[in-house]
C-alpha cells in the first residue's frame, strides 16, 4: 500500500535575519558592519501528514512565523529544503502557492472599501480559479465561515471575528489540499474564537490538511492531531497533545502560594521529594510554585506538612490537569505567555 | 497649580510632543531644503521661459505685479505656500490624525482645555518656518543673484509677526473643520490649492477674474504675501502698509472666533453622538 | 489567460476602491488643475504683451501658452501616474497589510505591477479628457489635429514608464520613507522632462540627463504635433531617442523589481509596516 504524500516536509530549516543598520553613508564612510546576526529558526525538521491539523506551539519570537511565511515562499531559508505537497518550494513556488491557502496576516490583509465579496472576487483571479466556477467558490467560502449574510457589506463594517473569517475564507478559494494559519484567534473574543476553530475543524473533514501556530495552549490542546512545540528557533518536542503531556510523569498539577519569611530553599526540597517542582518564584513573602505530581490528595497534606516545618503558611491551593503549557515549562524552564 | 498654569504646561508638553514626532522623519529635514528650493526655482525658469527675457514682457509683469523682480516675486509667495503647507499638513492634521489613531478621546479624558489640543500643534511649526525663510532668502540669492536689502528684511520681520496669528488662526481653523472628513489627504490638497490660487502666491491678484479677486481679499495670506512683496521689492515702509496690516489683525480675530466656535460646535455634537472615538 | 484575468481583476479592484473614496477621486482630476494649469497660466499670461506670449513664441516657436501648459500636463499626469498611481501604491498596500496575501497567491509578481498599470493608465487618460474639456471651455486650449500624430509617441513613453514603474516599486518596497522620495523624483523627472518649460532653460550642466529620459522626447513630439511648436531636435532622432530609452529602461526596471523582491524574501521585510 503506497502512503500518502506527506503534506510538508522540511527539512534542516534555518533562517538567519541581521539586526541593526548598515547604511549607505557608513559603507561610504568605509565604517565595520556592526550588524549582528540571530535566527530565528534553528534548525527545524518537520513532517505534516495529509489529513491532519498540526499545530506549532511556542511564545512570541519563538519562531513560528517565520517558518510559516519559508513554507508559503514569502521567506526565503538560510538553509534547509522545504517540500509542499511533494513540491520544492525554492525551485516551483508558484506551484506550491496554487495550492496553498494561506491566513498569515488575518484582518489587516482585506481591503476596507469592498464588500466581502468584492474582496474574494479580487483574490479568487489572483489564486487563478477559473472563470466559471468563480461564483460558485466564492458562496462556498463565505458559507464555509458563516459569513454569506455579510458578504455584501464594506469589511470597514465588519467585527474583527468577521474579519478573520473573511480572510479564512480568501484562503479556501483556490480549494486548496493545505491550509496554513498564523495565529488564527489571536485578538478574538472567546465566542468568535470558538467558532473559528470550528471552522478549523471543518477544514479537516472536508480532508485538507491544516498547519497553524498559535501560543494558545488550550486550542493546540483541543484543535491539533499533532503538536511541535518551538521555542528559540528549534522544535523542542513534537507528539499528539496526549502523549506529549504523558512525557510530564504526572496526572496533576499543584499550584501553591505559600507565605514564608526565608528563600524557601528547604521547603523546595521538601516538595521535590513528594512530586516534580516545575518552577517557583518568590515575590514579596509569597512563593508561588509549581509541582507536578501523581496524585494531588497525596502531595497536597504533604505540602501542608512542609510548610509547616518550614514555618511557612500556605496561602493559596490550586490542582489542574497537565496541559501542554505544563509541557512547554518542564522542556524550557519558562512559561508560554512570559 | 491654578487652571490656566496647568493649561499653559499641557500647551508647552503638547509643543514638545510635536517636535519629537517630526525628529523621527529624517526626510522632513531635507524636504526643508529641497522644497523651498527647486519649487520656486522652477517658476523663476518658467518665467524665464515665458518672457524670454523680453524687456517688454518684465514690464509688463511690472504693471501686473508691482515689480520687476520675478525672482524675488516668485519666491516670496512661495514662502507663504510653504507657510500654509506646514500649518495645514502639521497642525492642520493633527487633531485629525490623532482622532483616526483613537488617541483623542485620550487626551480629551484629561483635564486640560480642550483648546490645548487645538491650539498646540500650530506652535511647534515656528522651527520649521524659521529654517524654511532662511533658506529660501539664500537660495534666491545664490541661484538669482536677488539680494534681499537688510531694511527690507526687517520690515517684512514685522509684516510676519503679524501675520503669525493669522496663519496660526487657519491652522485651527482648518483643524477644527477637518475633524468630520474621511480623508484627510485630498482635503489638504484642495484647501491648499484653493489658498494658492486666491492668494496671489505665483501669479499677480490682478490676473484673476473679478469675482475670484473678491474672494482673495478676504484672506489673510492675499494681504501678508502683497505687503512683504512690497517691502522686500519695492522698498515701501511700514506706514505705506498700515492699513493691509490692520485688515489683517482683523481678519485674523474672524478666523480664529470662526476655528474656536466651529471646534466647540463639534465637541459638544461628539459628546451627544460619540464621534470622537470613531470616524 | 489567467494572468491577464488577474491583471485585469487588480484594474478593476484598483477602479472600485477609488470610487469609494470620494474625494481621491476628484483630486486626480483636480489637483493637476489648481497646483498644476491654473497657476501657471496665470503667471504665463502676466507676461503677455497685448495678448500674446512673446518669451514663449522666441524660445518654442508657438505663443499658444495654454496649449503649451496642457500638453504639458499631459507628460506630466503620466509621469505622476507612474510614481504615485503604480509604484507607490503597492508601498501604501504594503503598509496597509494587503500586499501580502497578494504576494501568496500564484500570480506573478509582475503582472500585479501591470494589473495597476492598466487601472493607472485609464484613470489617466479619463482625466486627461476632463482636464482638455475644461482647457477648451475656459482656457482657450486650442491645438492641431495633427496631435493624433503624437499618439505613438505618448503610447511608447507609456511602455516606458512602465520600466520606470518597476524600478521605483524595487526601491520604495526596500526604503523607509519612500513619501519624499517618491514626491522628489517625480517632480525633478517632470521638470527634466520639459513639461513647465522647455529643457533648453534648464542649467546647462542638467540638460544631458534631460535628454536620457524617454518622456522628454515624447513631450517634444508631442507639442511639436499639436501645437507647431518648434522641435530640440530632427523629429526622427527623437523616435530614436524615445525608442531606444524605451528598450533600455524596461528590462532594467523589471531586472530591479525582481531583485528588490528577492531582497525582501531574504529579509523578511513584506510583512513589516
Amino acid at each position: 500500500m503506497t502512503r500518502a504524500t506527506p503534506a510538508v516536509v522540511a527539512t534542516g530549516l534555518v533562517k538567519e535575519f541581521e539586526k541593526g543598520r548598515y547604511t549607505l553613508w557608513q559603507r561610504l564612510r568605509r565604517e565595520p558592519d556592526r550588524r549582528t546576526r540571530f535566527r530565528a529558526v534553528d534548525g527545524i525538521d518537520l513532517r505534516v501528514e495529509t489529513g491532519e491539523i498540526f499545530g506549532l506551539l511556542g511564545p512570541n519570537g519563538a519562531g513560528k512565523t517565520t517558518t510559516m511565511k519559508m513554507l508559503s515562499t514569502l521567506l526565503e531559508p538560510t538553509s534547509g529544503s522545504i517540500e509542499v505537497l511533494g513540491i520544492d518550494v525554492a525551485r516551483h513556488p508558484r506551484e506550491v502557492r496554487a495550492r496553498l491557502g494561506a491566513m498569515l496576516s488575518g484582518e489587516r490583509s482585506l481591503y476596507w472599501k469592498l464588500t466581502g465579496r468584492e474582496n474574494l472576487e479580487y483574490f479568487a483571479a489572483l489564486y487563478h480559479v477559473p472563470a466559471k466556477e468563480t461564483r460558485a467558490r466564492i458562496d462556498t467560502a463565505l458559507a464555509a465561515v458563516q459569513l454569506s449574510d455579510r458578504g455584501d457589506d464594506y469589511v470597514e463594517r465588519y467585527s474583527t471575528g468577521m474579519r478573520q473569517r473573511l480572510a479564512l475564507a480568501r484562503a479556501l478559494l483556490p480549494d486548496p489540499p493545505l491550509v496554513i494559519l498564523d495565529e488564527p484567534t489571536v485578538g478574538l473574543d472567546p465566542q468568535s474564537a470558538r467558532d473559528l476553530r470550528d471552522r478549523v475543524r471543518d477544514l479537516r473533514a472536508q480532508g485538507r490538511t491544516v498547519l497553524l501556530t498559535t501560543h494558545y495552549m488550550e486550542e493546540a490542546d483541543q484543535l491539533c492531531d499533532r503538536v511541535a512545540i518551538i521555542d528559540h528557533g528549534k522544535i523542542a518536542a513534537l507528539d499528539s497533545p496526549a502523549a506529549l503531556k504523558r512525557t510530564i510523569r504526572a496526572e496533576e498539577v499543584v499550584r501553591l502560594d505559600i507565605g514564608l519569611a526565608g528563600d524557601g530553599a528547604e521547603l523546595l526540597e521538601r516538595l521535590g521529594r513528594v512530586g516534580t517542582v516545575a518552577r517557583h518564584e518568590r515575590t514579596n513573602g509569597t512563593l508561588a510554585v509549581t509541582v507536578h505530581c501523581r496524585s494531588a490528595r497525596e502531595l497536597v497534606p504533604a505540602a501542608f506538612d512542609a510548610a509547616q516545618a518550614s514555618g511557612a503558611t500556605v496561602r493559596h491551593v490550586e490542582v489542574v490537569p497537565v496541559t501542554l503549557e505544563d509541557v512547554f515549562l518542564s522542556l524550557t524552564g519558562r512559561a508560554l505567555r512570559e | 497649580m491654578t487652571t490656566l498654569a496647568a493649561d499653559l504646561r499641557a500647551f508647552a508638553a503638547t509643543v514638545r510632543k510635536e517636535l519629537r514626532t517630526v525628529r523621527r522623519y529624517p526626510t522632513q529635514w531635507l524636504g526643508l531644503i529641497f522644497w523651498p528650493v527647486l519649487l520656486p526655482a522652477s517658476y523663476v525658469l518658467m518665467g524665464q521661459a515665458f518672457s524670454g527675457s523680453d524687456a517688454r514682457s518684465i514690464a509688463a509683469f511690472a504693471e501686473r505685479s508691482g515689480t520687476v523682480e520675478v525672482a524675488g516675486f516668485v519666491f516670496v509667495g512661495f514662502a507663504m505656500y510653504m507657510w500654509l503647507s506646514t500649518i495645514l499638513w502639521g497642525p492642520g492634521t493633527a487633531l485629525r490624525t490623532e482622532q483616526m489613531r483613537g488617541s483623542l478621546e485620550a487626551v480629551f479624558l484629561t483635564p486640560t482645555s480642550r483648546l490645548v489640543a487645538l491650539f498646540g500643534p500650530p506652535a511647534a511649526a515656528l522651527p520649521t518656518l524659521v529654517i524654511t525663510f532662511v533658506v529660501m532668502g539664500v537660495a534666491m540669492w545664490l541661484l538669482f543673484g536677488v539680494a534681499l536689502p537688510l531694511d527690507g528684511v526687517l520690515r517684512s520681520l514685522v509684516v510676519i509677526a503679524f501675520a503669525l496669528p493669522a496663519l496660526y488662526a487657519i491652522g485651527t481653523l482648518f483643524a477644527a473643520g477637518v475633524l468630520r472628513f474621511g480623508e484627510i489627504g485630498p482635503i489638504v490638497q484642495l484647501v491648499r490649492g484653493l489658498f494658492v490660487l486666491a492668494c496671489g502666491i505665483t501669479f499677480p491678484v490682478l490676473m484673476l477674474p473679478g469675482w475670484a479677486q473678491a474672494v482673495a481679499w478676504v484672506l489673510p495670506p492675499t494681504y501678508i504675501v502683497q505687503d512683504i512683496r512690497a517691502v522686500l521689492l519695492r522698498g515701501l515702509g511700514l506706514g505705506d502698509i498700515a492699513g493691509d496690516i490692520a485688515i489683517t489683525m482683523g481678519l485674523t480675530v474672524a478666523f480664529a472666533v470662526l476655528a474656536v466656535v466651529t471646534f466647540r460646535v463639534l465637541e459638544r455634537g461628539a459628546r451627544r453622538s460619540g464621534m470622537l472615538g470613531r470616524y | 489567460m489567467e494572468e491577464i484575468r488577474a491583471a485585469l481583476a487588480i484594474a478593476r479592484k484598483d477602479m472600485r476602491n477609488l470610487s469609494r473614496y470620494k474625494w481621491s477621486m476628484l483630486a486626480t482630476v483636480f489637483i493637476p488643475l489648481y497646483q498644476g494649469v491654473i497657476p501657471a497660466f496665470l503667471f504665463g499670461a502676466a507676461f503677455a504683451v497685448g495678448g500674446r506670449v512673446i518669451g514663449l513664441e522666441s524660445a518654442i516657436g508657438t505663443d499658444n501658452l495654454s496649449g503649451f501648459i496642457f500638453m504639458g500636463g499631459v507628460i506630466a499626469g503620466l509621469v505622476a501616474t507612474t510614481f504615485w498611481s503604480i509604484a507607490m501604491s503597492l508601498r501604501w498596500e504594503m503598509d496597509l497589510g494587503t500586499l501580502e496575501p497578494t504576494w501568496l497567491t500564484p500570480t506573478r509578481h509582475d503582472t500585479i505591477l501591470i494589473g495597476r498599470a492598466i487601472f493607472g493608465v485609464g484613470q489617466f487618460v479619463v482625466s486627461q479628457v476632463i482636464l482638455f474639456a475644461v482647457g477648451i471651455a475656459f482656457f482657450g486650449l486650442r491645438f492641431s489635429l495633427d496631435i493624433v500624430y503624437a499618439v505613438p509617441a505618448v503610447a511608447v513613453a507609456v511602455v516606458a514608464m512602465l520600466g520606470f514603474a518597476y524600478l521605483l516599486a524595487g526601491i520604495v518596497l526596500l526604503i523607509r520613507e519612500a513619501n519624499f522620495f517618491i514626491d522628489s523624483t517625480n517632480f525633478l523627472f517632470g521638470i527634466a522632462s520639459g513639461v513647465s518649460f522647455p529643457i533648453t532653460f534648464l542649467p546647462l550642466a542638467f540638460q544631458p540627463l534631460a535628454l536620457l529620459l524617454p518622456t522628454t522626447y515624447a513631450m517634444d513630439l508631442l507639442r511639436q504635433h499639436a501645437l507647431g511648436a518648434r522641435p530640440l531636435f530632427d523629429p526622427a532622432l527623437e523616435y530614436v531617442g524615445l525608442i531606444v530609452t524605451t528598450l533600455v529602461v524596461l528590462p532594467f526596471g523589471r531586472w530591479a523589481f525582481a531583485r528588490a523582491e528577492r531582497s525582501m524574501r531574504v529579509r523578511g521585510t513584506l510583512g513589516q509596516y
